[in-house]
């Protein structure tokens, strides 16, 4: 493997958006930074700024107010990057599906790379989509210099 | 002559190209020993070094045309003094070098037009007011007892700085906690607090400008570090001892204080180091020393 | 052409060691009945103005002057003009920026008055002020006499009254008054000193007094001289006329602040400084010129318009020359020297940069000026440059300072502990102040906006150009600036302090190695644009939290989708420092310093 495509893999960095989850998912994603699942050692760091990111993970459904924040905050990621959406009301839209004013699942918005399913998904879970994540990352990245 | 020529040019270019690799390591320890102290893994010792590789290849975005050529010239300036002190030259030119990094930086963060890097920006400006004024005191008190500005004659005095300086030394372990950013006065990048101001002064770089601008701080860190050095020059070995022992020091308060405000923390850095200088030099002056 | 006759004959002056001249009696006599046609003109101005303490203070002046002549005390005074290396030096500063600021004038009055709109110009009053401005100060800098002296004085008295008021508003008037009324303090106290010379050392030319056996009554007269050059150079507590002058059209400002009026100041404290040395006179007026440098740069923070930052810039680099003379050493007395001659070549640009912009955006609020790279690529290239060169490496004014601070460090413990205090206080300050505004200057808009390309008359250009391309020349070349210009001056009364191994600087302390520095400051910036132009990147909006409305990042949506744009603001801290408070403290500590002053002199 590349040195870049490895430490594309080793440093992750996260942004984290809430498209306006019941916050349960929410806080398993912070449950997986604490120190019993302690995230950082896969080099993950929450960071906070699109310019900076690498991974957007979004909780809660697209609806008609944030999908253009959501747009815009994936927009602003510079590429290689990829999407998570962590949860059932992220990945379909959940309960609130048929709801007028939500659109559904945020890949009504922007092109979702792994889908974390779960109500609300478990750290380890998030973990483990953040692997897959990873995988998919590794691919655009191979892709990337052919 | 030959001898001569290895230690007085050779070494100190491969010191001072050493300095981002030793920095990188150095934050790399921060990194697990913040982990260990609050009981996790941590990330691998050169986790810096893979942050600063992907970021340097992610696809480039600027916030201004001018943005990266001040990122770069940050980086640039550090290592200049950096390098100064490895070719053992006057302490208060490599004082007023890293101003002029320390400029570029904040002249980068200002010039892109948003509020969060703006208002970071002027943060960092508070904190260079908080910092400098007590390294500058902390370096005329060494030439007080050394009788000599440059690194050279600090180098070749006979007894340890430490043993006639305890003070400033602890007064230079506040400068070290402004100048890595860490709590309680992680004002400008809010490394603790992203809810707030985001990565306040680093916020509208990305890809490789932030990649320089992480290479740049890791340098000023080693600078400091390497200063901290100096209060055992006789023997460089136990020197080095202490100026890990005094990150080891910034990594506890870091992780055991909450983060001030920009006013806490001129009152504090400037309040605690100006006091303890002018004790140590006053006492110094009452014994004869100097 | 009075620029290039006058330029011409300073550098001829320079090869030669010591220029001396006594002109006839009718010479003195036609400076006496001047000098009096002078008083005369100050007392109308107090009576119609309605002014009294301007009407008391040319009183209190020329009653002991009528009675000085009377006894006849001045006229055995020989020789009346000595021309030495620190008059030339000051001779140098002044014609080469004065000059410079008269043609940059030229362009700027017409604009002046089109803004204005006058229909009937008044700018042959304008440059008459203007040029007898720099004819006395060149007076000023030879005259050996007290009483020539003390005449010179007062017509750059009355210079920058009439330049102050030229604009002829109510607030400059007023402004144009106080600035009168702090000065003539300076000429009481030059009357005083003329009649401590007379009684302590019998006689009043300045090489016989700097000889002079130092008698406690001899150091009063120095004292006085002092406080002369406290009121001229705008120290505290006489800090506010030079804040009000800003009123007046900038190439005043600029030819003020840069090289005459303050300098003069400055150039009294130099001349005086080797009969003062090692007394607590010296280190008082010490203690007064670092007191003023801290507390002017922490002024300097809060302050939103252009030319207030200026101006208190300005006072707290007098204040560091001040601090700088008053320490008293070879190295210290070098410090002071060099930051004069640098500080007149910065403060000239930014000045006259100011003015331009000013001209341009009828504003003098820095909030204003935000992104003026991009609008007036030129004017703001040459003032970035220019404020660069006010508080950064490699620049000569840093390099003074450098030389200022190892002066003070190697000054006596105790003494100097409390002024290197005040010095790094203020040095960090200034550097908070010049970083913000340089900042504020290089914001750049996202997408190009078309704006009017930059138009500048020539005058304006030649002018800047020249100052710029002076003050980069003579700071890579220090070394020899600093041979050839200031160590001379040393060698008469202090010896040589500074060194300059391989176009360096040695202070004996420290070095400063010029040519690495300058190369790198070359070097970095261009690898940084070789660097953007090889790795690029396109130009993305600012993170507004996603809410950024259309492409050009300014606006965001806020509350119920509204639109709302941004706007960034300056830093001006002026909830904690508040100007008023501030600079009342500032006058009540200055003066209890000056009485401080002569208590130390008595003693």
């Amino acid at each position: 493997m590349k040195t870049k495509t490895k430490a594309r893999l080793k440093s992750p960095w996260v942004l984290h958006y809430d498209c306006g989850s019941c916050n349960g998912c929410d806080i398993e994603i912070l449950a997986a930074l604490t120190p019993k699942f302690d995230a950082e050692r896969f080099g993950i760091v929450n960071i906070g700024d699109p310019k900076q990111a690498d991974l957007l993970v979004v909780t809660g459904p697209a609806n008609r107010r944030n999908h253009r924040v959501l747009k815009r905050l994936y927009d602003q990621m510079p590429d290689p990057k990829v999407v998570m959406a962590v949860g059932t009301c992220a990945s379909t839209g959940g309960i609130f599906h048929n709801c007028p004013n939500t659109l559904g699942g945020i890949d009504k918005v922007i092109p979702v790379d792994v889908y974390v399913p779960g109500c609300a998904a478990r750290p380890e879970q998030i973990i483990d989509g953040v692997v897959l994540a990873l995988q998919k990352l590794s691919e655009m990245s191979e892709k990337e210099d052919d | 002559m030959n001898e001569n020529y290895i230690v007085n040019i050779v070494l100190p270019v491969l010191l001072t190209l050493g300095a981002p690799v030793v920095g990188g390591l150095l934050m790399g320890v921060d990194r697990k020993i913040t982990a260990r102290m609050q009981s996790r893994v941590g990330p691998p010792l050169i986790q810096p070094f893979y942050d600063a590789i992907k970021l340097w290849n992610k696809r480039p975005v600027i916030a201004s045309r001018l943005q990266p050529v001040l990122a770069f010239s940050y980086l640039g300036f550090s290592l200049l003094a950096f390098g100064l002190l490895m070719f053992r030259q006057d302490l208060l030119v490599i004082v007023f070098t890293t101003a002029l990094a320390d400029t570029c930086l904040i002249t980068a963060s200002l010039n892109s037009k948003s509020p969060y890097s703006y208002l970071g920006g002027r943060r960092e400006l508070l904190s260079v007011l908080a910092y400098e004024p007590v390294l500058i005191m902390a370096f005329l008190s060494i030439y007080m007892v050394t009788g000599s500005f440059l690194v050279d004659e600090v180098l070749a005095y006979r007894m340890p700085l430490l043993i006639q300086l305890p003070a400033v030394l602890i007064a230079l372990v506040l400068v070290l906690i402004v100048e890595m950013k860490k709590s309680p006065f992680d004002v400008s990048a809010s490394g603790h607090a992203h809810q707030e101001l985001v990565r306040g002064v680093y916020t509208e770089f990305s890809g490789y400008t932030m990649a320089m601008l992480e290479l740049g701080h890791w340098v000023k860190v080693t600078l400091v570090l390497s200063i901290v050095t100096l209060f055992w020059a006789p023997n460089l070995l136990i020197g080095a001892a202490l100026s890990l022992a005094a990150f080891f020091i910034v990594l506890v308060v870091d992780n055991s204080y909450p983060r001030l405000t920009w006013r806490s923390m001129i009152k504090t850095t400037w309040g605690v180091g100006f006091i303890l200088i002018l004790a140590n030099i006053v006492g110094l002056n009452l014994m004869g020393v100097i | 052409m009075t620029a290039i006759v006058l330029g011409a004959s300073s550098l001829g002056l320079l090869y030669g060691e010591r220029f001396i001249m006594t002109p006839p009696p009718l010479c003195q006599t036609a400076v006496l009945l001047m000098d009096f046609l002078l008083l005369g003109y100050f007392l109308y101005v107090g009576i119609k103005k309605r002014n009294p303490l301007v009407m008391g203070l040319t009183v209190l002046q020329a009653l002991p002057m009528a009675y000085f002549e009377l006894m006849g005390w001045g006229h055995h005074t020989e020789p009346v003009i000595v021309v030495d290396r620190l008059s030339v030096l000051l001779g140098i500063i002044i014609n080469i920026v004065g000059p410079l600021v008269c043609i940059y004038a030229i362009s700027y009055m017409g604009e002046h008055e089109d803004h204005l709109g006058l229909s009937k110009s008044r700018q042959g009053r304008f440059f008459l002020f203007m040029l007898l401005l720099l004819g006395a100060m060149n007076g000023l800098v030879v005259s050996n006499s007290v009483y020539w002296l003390y005449f010179f004085w007062e017509v750059t008295t009355l210079c920058c009254y009439e330049l102050i008021r030229h604009d002829a508003t109510e607030q400059a008037e007023g402004n144009a008054q106080k600035a009168l009324w702090m000065s003539l303090v300076g000429g009481v106290a030059f009357v005083a000193a003329m009649y401590v010379g007379h009684y302590a050392a019998d006689s009043i030319a300045m090489d016989r007094l700097l000889v002079a056996q130092p008698t406690s009554l001899l150091l009063i007269g120095f004292g006085l001289m002092a406080l002369a050059a406290f009121t001229k150079s705008a120290q505290f507590p006489f800090h506010s006329w030079l804040l009000g002058a800003m009123v007046a059209p900038t190439p005043v400002s600029a030819l003020l602040h840069s090289s005459t009026m303050v300098n003069a100041g400055v150039y009294l404290i130099l001349r005086i400084a080797p009969a003062i040395r090692g007394t607590s006179l010296s280190w008082a007026i010490a203690l007064i010129g670092a007191f003023t440098f801290m507390l002017t740069a922490l002024l300097a923070i809060s302050q939103r318009v252009s030319k207030g930052i200026l101006a208190y810039s300005t006072i707290g680099n007098l204040g560091l020359m001040i601090l700088c003379a008053g320490i008293n050493t070879p190295l210290s007395y070098a410090a002071a020297l060099t930051l004069l001659l640098f500080h007149s070549l910065s403060k000239g640009i930014l000045f006259m940069g100011a003015g331009i912009v000013e001209n341009r955006l009828n504003s003098r609020l820095i909030d204003d000026w935000e992104g003026l790279l991009g609008k007036l690529p030129f004017t703001t290239m040459t003032m970035l440059v220019g404020m660069v060169g006010m508080f950064l490496p490699p620049f000569g004014m840093l390099l003074g300072k450098w030389v200022a601070m190892d002066a003070v460090a190697s000054s006596p413990t105790l003494e100097g502990v409390p002024l290197i205090l005040l010095m790094v206080i203020g040095s960090a300050a200034t550097t908070l102040f010049w970083a913000k505004w340089l900042g504020h200057l290089t914001i750049l808009p996202i997408r190009e906006r078309h704006s009017d390309p930059e138009v500048l008359l020539a005058p304006y250009k030649l002018s800047l150009m020249t100052l710029l391309g002076i003050n980069v020349l003579m700071s890579v070349g220090v070394a020899f600036a600093i041979n050839n210009l200031v160590v001379p001056i040393l060698v008469g009364s202090y010896g040589a302090a500074l060194t300059t191994p391989g176009l360096g600087v040695n202070t004996g302390v420290g070095t400063f190695l010029v040519i690495p520095l300058w190369a790198a400051f070359i070097i970095v910036p261009l690898i940084g644009i070789y660097l953007a132009r090889w790795k690029g990147g396109s130009i993305e909006t600012p993170y507004l939290a996603g809410e950024n409305i259309g492409e050009d990042g300014l606006s965001f949506r806020t509350i119920a989708d509204s639109e709302s744009e941004f706007k960034v603001a300056g830093m001006f801290l002026d909830d904690v420092i508040v100007e008023d408070k501030v600079a009342r403290f500032g006058v009540a500590v200055g003066a209890l310093l000056v009485l401080l002053m002569f208590v130390l002199a008595v003693i």
